[in-house]
């Protein structure tokens, strides 16, 4: 125990000191602040400039109810025919585009829409929502003959709010925990997506690192002075607590930034939106006993995901002579997190299948897909066996790949027969 | 013979080329043993195969009488022939790792380490980076890194190279003094002075084979074969009716200091060096007789190619 500790605290030395370390810890947060403040940035300022459309409609029925709004002011110019209109509201005109309506359009529903840029999926469904609720609401009229229809409308308007609860047995709403899949659907994204990365830029360091020892002449010190086991284990643990100390740095300078920096820098409408993004999905999920649980559980399944992958690393790491041959297993070992993405979709449709159950026991997929899951609220023993298995995986990847380590270390210029495998697997 | 560390019969293979072949040696306890050979013989092999870096086809290596194990590996002191050094690591710092590694707590290596960089004029690279250091510098790093422990069995692969004479002069001191404080040393060289200056027993690898092996006075002496130098004051003709059918004159004499000669004869082992000596005395004014020890250079050139007998 004492040598894994004193590799894993070189490892972490070597790394946290380097200036590249401490440049990305410095600048990751930047932009980390960035991501969150340019979406309300964009909508504040940034918003495209509102179109003008000139509605031709020789319906008579649809130009005066277009609603104009922030994006798009519709002006009528009905006495216009097609081509004119297109002469005169030419690309020089600033015109955006011209909307013209035929006579007949309560029968076929076909409408033009002449731009003179490129059009915008966003403006395309706006006019295409409004006119068919105007033709709609005409058609409503002439064949039902009802004059108030619209104060009609107005007065049985009813937005619907959708409370979802697990069920625990007393019916009674204010015991039962909140399950939303919105908010799981996002966080279990969003925590995907972390570990995500963290195995794929921390994973390839440990990779990286492996083979740099077996490239130098250090392994003839460590392997007459640790085990390989000894030596993996502490290049994984190590590399892993530099990972946490810089996701924990990054943690603690984008929340105090979102609370100190971007009120005092911004207006406090984008210090509200970033927040909101911040604050929304903790807000929505219940009382902080279950947020303290939760994370604690979401914790564990990264660090144990991390740690597993980063397993696979060393093994990888181990088994060739050079980093870019080791590039080769990166497209292998990234499969199972891909095929795991993929399995977390259909969680949200169903978090009790049987395949969301298996892909949350296997240890490759577990992290992600269990991530996914405990929000819906699964039974406690489903997560401590899934966590088990996790480590145990961990424990025994690592073991594996100290075998292959020190039989790459033995064969060295020698393709191995089977029986002294068999003796290598066998030593200490 | 107490032998600390025993070697029986190894055999390792690489592809294509038998590396050992049925090697074995036994090293006495507290002495300094050196493994020579020409480059690609074996040596590094078998150093590897000794440290459990690499395991032998076939054979023993024996520890004290047991055979012995990773546990044992990890206690004696290894020094690659590459030096093995993180390059990004300050020296003084990877000089801590390496003592703790091998179970020195932190203040007790720390002391030790400022003691021997102390000793071998080192101390201000304490804070250096490894990759910073010459080869003869990162060196003596290593060579403080690997007896600071004070192991009983130490093992170099190729100490001297890559280090100015008086530099291999103060390795030389600090290996006869650790020899001195009781431990055992095993290196391997191709630099015949130093196995003359600091060897008890050597072991003659060339291609994969053991081809001489045992104290190297007795080597010497065996490989000398009764040659001596004589001085006297009759010239080389007279000298060599003198000797007679007694012995073999060995090239020409030459001159000395005071008017003597020097004559170099081969007493075959079945003549009595006294009859020699009495009829020289007689004839020649007999001053001086030295018997002729080969060097370990010449033994070395003479058992690789076959030339020994």
């Amino acid at each position: 125990m004492k040598k894994i500790y004193l590799i894993v605290a070189r490892e972490f030395m070597e790394r946290a000191r380097k200036k590249s370390f401490i440049v990305t810890t410095l600048l990751m947060p930047l932009f980390m602040i960035g991501m969150m403040v340019a979406p309300s940035l964009m909508m504040l300022y940034g918003g495209s400039e509102q179109k003008q459309v000139v509605v031709i409609d020789k319906s008579g029925i649809v130009a005066e109810r277009m609603v104009s709004s922030e994006e798009v002011v519709f002006s009528a110019q009905n006495n216009l025919t097609k081509e004119e209109a297109c002469q005169i509201y030419n690309t020089e005109s600033g015109v955006f585009g011209i909307l013209y309506i035929n006579e007949d359009v309560k029968q076929s529903g076909n409408v033009q829409f002449i731009t003179n840029s490129s059009s915008s999926l966003m403006l395309e469904e706006l006019i295409q929502s409004q006119l068919k609720n105007i033709i709609e609401r005409e058609k409503l009229k002439e064949r039902y003959n009802i004059d108030n229809l619209d104060q009609m409308l107005a007065d049985v308007a009813t937005p619907i709010v959708l409370n979802t609860f697990e069920n625990n047995g007393t019916g009674n709403e204010d015991e039962m925990e909140s399950t939303s899949a919105g908010i799981n659907y996002i966080l279990g994204i969003v925590l995907g997506m972390l570990l995500y990365m963290v195995i794929i830029i921390y994973g390839q360091m440990v990779l990286t690192s492996v083979v740099e020892e077996k490239s130098s002449r250090v392994i003839d010190v460590m392997v007459t002075s640790c085990s390989p086991f000894q030596l993996m284990m502490g290049k994984i643990l190590g590399i892993a607590t530099v990972a946490l100390t810089q996701i924990a740095i990054w943690a603690v300078l984008v929340i105090a930034a979102s609370k100190f920096l971007i009120p005092a820098l911004f207006s406090a409408d984008v210090a509200a939106t970033s927040d909101m993004m911040l604050q929304g999905v903790i807000g929505t999920l219940g009382d902080t006993g279950y947020i303290t649980m939760l994370f604690a559980y979401l914790a564990m399944f990264i660090l144990g995901g991390f740690l597993l992958y980063a397993s696979l690393y060393a093994a990888a790491g181990s088994a060739v002579d050079s980093v870019q041959d080791g590039q080769q297993f990166n497209t292998i070992i990234m499969m199972p997190i891909i095929l795991a993405m993929i399995v977390m979709m259909s969680v949200f449709n169903d978090p009790n299948s049987p395949i969301a159950f298996w892909a949350s026991m296997i240890p490759f997929t577990s992290p992600i897909v269990m991530i996914a899951r405990i929000p819906f609220g699964i039974p406690t023993w489903e997560i401590i066996v899934s966590l088990a298995v996790l480590y145990f995986s961990f424990v025994l990847t690592t073991w594996l790949s100290a075998k292959i380590y020190r039989i790459g270390i033995f064969m060295h210029g020698k393709r191995p027969s089977w029986s002294e495998l068999g003796r290598w697997i066998k030593m200490k | 013979m107490d032998s600390i560390l025993s070697v029986q019969h190894v055999t390792k293979s690489y592809t294509g080329h038998v590396a050992l072949d049925d090697v074995s040696l036994e090293v006495p306890r507290g002495s300094v043993y050196g493994l020579l050979g020409p480059n690609g013989a074996g040596k590094t092999t078998l150093i590897r195969v000794i440290n459990r870096i690499t395991l032998a086809d076939k054979g023993l290596v024996m520890l004290d009488g047991k055979e012995i194990t990773v546990d044992d590996i990890f206690h004696i002191g290894y020094m690659p022939e590459e030096r093995g050094l993180y390059k990004k690591m300050r020296v003084g710092e990877q000089a801590i790792f390496f003592a703790r590694l091998k179970g020195l707590d932190k203040r007790d290596a720390e002391k030790r380490l400022r003691h021997w960089f102390e000793r071998l004029g080192i101390s201000d690279w304490w804070g250096r980076k490894v990759e910073d250091l010459s080869k003869g510098m990162a060196q003596k790093v290593q060579f403080i890194s690997t007896v600071l422990h004070e192991p009983k069995l130490l093992i170099f692969d190729e100490p001297f190279s890559g280090f100015d004479p008086i530099n291999a002069n103060l390795l030389k001191e600090e290996i006869l003094g650790l020899r001195d404080r009781g431990a055992t040393i095993i290196f391997s060289t191709h630099n015949m002075a130093s196995v003359e200056e600091i060897c008890d027993h050597i072991t003659l690898i060339n291609k994969s084979r053991n081809i001489l092996s045992g104290s190297v006075e007795e080597i010497r002496r065996a490989a000398g074969g009764n040659t001596f130098e004589i001085t006297h004051r009759a010239s080389h003709e007279a000298f060599a009716e003198a000797v007679g059918k007694l012995a073999n004159v060995i090239g020409e004499s030459r001159g000395v200091v005071g008017g003597y000669t020097a004559t170099k004869i081969n007493i075959p082992r079945n003549e009595d060096i006294r009859e020699v000596v009495a009829r020289l005395n007689d004839r020649c004014e007999l001053r001086a007789m030295q018997e002729m020890m080969p060097s370990m250079n010449d033994i070395f050139i003479r058992a690789v190619n076959g030339t020994l007998k």
